[in-house]
């Protein structure tokens, strides 16, 4: 008797299809993560001369990559690990990472349409114009920022169970970012205050987004970030698979 | 691999199944041949689908072993998942997707590639070729049912797992159900299937086990065992009309109490 495993790449190729059906489905309420980052491009304006483009779009395209870690990607997994979505899944011979890496990929790219929304809408809006090479760097250090807080998410639907709970914890956490986001860039609250947030997940996550801009001007503090962001988003993701359970009981 | 070994689509061994301090499956041990339909009866919370979770790899069982067409669950679980068609006792998609999405989604999983008239003739195989846009949620219990079976038996799996399938369905779909399933049988492949319907179980079942508190208390076919019960004084005493049916001697094997 043989029987053959099904191949790997057609399996996630179902997946992947699925889960971009689900993510066009929900359009209306993806589209919040970008709405949040173009309000603030629209109204920083005035910020310009004073911080400069870049650090008006880095801002914009972090809170939109929190939305999505945190209220696109946790969100959706909670609620589907609640009504046996997964378990229905891990019956058949798939690869258990593939469930994950498919949801993970769509969200990806979600962050990469947000870069581009923003980048566009800063030039519409603002007249910002970046060096070329900016863009592409841009690019990839968003995905960097995308992975640690996709894997924030991860750790948060790990931890917690319920999806009611997951959801309002996460839109806590968002509100705490824009928060401390906004208020710790200006010193109001004195220098200490200031560094926790520079090194804090939205901190490292904005600044290497702002120099990545200019890739001419990236130094020693912006490498700092990077290897910041990147070990972030080894912990989140380490703890959140080992706290993942992918039934509801 | 041994003749018995071929025959036995399903081998399960001294299975223990433990959550936390509740032991849930304690040493159940039973086997399904090839074109066999098994019926697990058992009140509620006796352990039949913690004994499926484990077949189907959703739990680790604390120890026995599980064969699926001669692969060991453990150590080929792949292998063995691809063997089995399962149907869980509550069933789930993502509510964004369509039947007609959630029918290629599986058929993708299982390595299969749907075009439009295969899904068309699925679609009409179980009489919902219109139903291919509804989504899932859409459906009445029934049609649900009907497309959760056509998803199970996708990959014309060696072994169908149902958990409680017939439960909500009114008496003519359950009747297309046993026929569904009977199909199943025909082909030579086996199927496993719980149910509190003492009915189904003497009407589909060749033979079955009564489950109780994690343990087998008594297998073999509906016949033998109300044969071989029928003159017990517990079984008599719970009889109506002089008439011994095989849910008599199933309360009487497990007891009136109401379980919690
Ligand atoms: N995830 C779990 N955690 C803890 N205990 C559990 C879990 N799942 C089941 N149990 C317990 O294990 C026992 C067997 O449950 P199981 O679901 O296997 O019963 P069942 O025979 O399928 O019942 P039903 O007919 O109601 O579906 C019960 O006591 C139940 O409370
Ligand atoms: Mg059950």
């Amino acid at each position: 008797m043989s029987l053959t495993i099904p191949k790997t790449p057609a399996v996630l190729a179902a997946l992947l299809k699925a889960d971009y059906i689900v993510l066009w489905r929900n359009r209306r309420g993806n589209i919040m993560s970008v709405l949040m980052p173009l309000i603030i491009v629209f109204s920083w304006k005035g910020l310009i001369p004073q911080f400069g483009g870049a650090f008006v779009l880095a801002n914009g395209i972090t809170l939109g990559i929190i939305a999505i870690g945190l209220m696109g990607y946790a969100n959706a997994v909670a609620r589907d690990r609640d009504k046996g979505v997964f378990q229905r899944l891990r019956v058949s011979p798939l690869p258990l990472w593939t469930i994950m890496a498919s949801r993970l990929v769509v969200q990806l790219s979600m962050i990469l349409l947000l870069t581009i929304v923003v980048f566009v809408a800063g030039y519409q809006l603002d007249g910002i114009l970046m060096p070329t090479a900016g863009y592409f760097v841009t690019f990839f250090v968003s995905l960097v920022g995308g992975a640690l807080y996709l894997s924030l998410g991860q750790a948060i639907v790990g931890r917690i169970q319920s999806p009611e709970t997951v959801n309002s914890t996460t839109r806590l956490i968002y509100l705490a970012f824009i928060m401390t986001g906004m208020l710790g860039q200006f010193d109001y609250f004195g220098v200490d205050f200031k560094r926790i947030v520079d090194w804090s997940p939205y901190g490292t996550v904005k600044t290497i987004l702002a120099v990545s801009f200019e890739p001419a001007k990236w130094n020693l503090h912006a490498t700092e970030a990077l290897l910041l962001s990147i070990g972030y988003a080894i912990i989140f993701a380490t703890l959140g698979i080992k706290w993942f359970k992918w039934g509801a009981k | 691999m041994g003749e018995v070994q071929q025959k036995n689509i399903l081998q399960v061994e001294d299975l223990h199944v433990q959550y936390g301090q509740v032991q849930a499956v304690k040493n159940v041990s039973f086997y399904v041949e090839q074109g066999e339909i098994f019926g697990l009866l058992g009140p509620n919370g006796a352990g039949k689908t913690s004994t499926l979770s484990a077949i189907e790899g959703l739990i680790r069982q604390q120890s026995g072993t599980v064969t699926v067409a001669g692969y060991d669950t453990l150590k080929d679980s792949r292998h063995a998942r691809a063997a089995m068609g399962v149907q869980l006792q509550s069933t789930s998609f993502q509510p964004e997707l369509n039947v007609a999405e959630i029918l290629e989604l599986y058929a993708g999983i299982y390595g299969l590639s749907l075009n439009k008239q295969q899904l068309q003739a699925l679609l009409n195989e179980i009489n919902l070729s219109d139903a291919e846009n509804k989504k899932f949620g859409q459906l009445s219990g029934g049609q649900q049912q009907r497309v959760s079976l056509a998803i199970t038996t996708i990959h014309d799996p060696k072994l169908v797992l149902l958990d409680e399938p017939t439960s909500g369905l009114d008496p003519q779909s359950r009747r297309q159900l046993w026929s569904r399933i009977e199909s199943i049988r025909e082909k030579g492949n086996a199927v496993v299937l719980t149910t509190h319907s003492m009915e189904e179980a003497e009407a589909v079942c060749d033979r079955i086990s009564i489950i109780d508190h994690g343990r087998i208390i008594a297998t073999g076919t509906p016949q033998i065992l109300i044969d071989k019960h029928r003159n017990d004084p517990d079984v008599i005493a719970v009889s109506r009309r002089g008439k011994i049916t095989l849910e008599d001697v199933f309360i009487a094997l497990t007891g009136s109490a109401i379980r919690a």
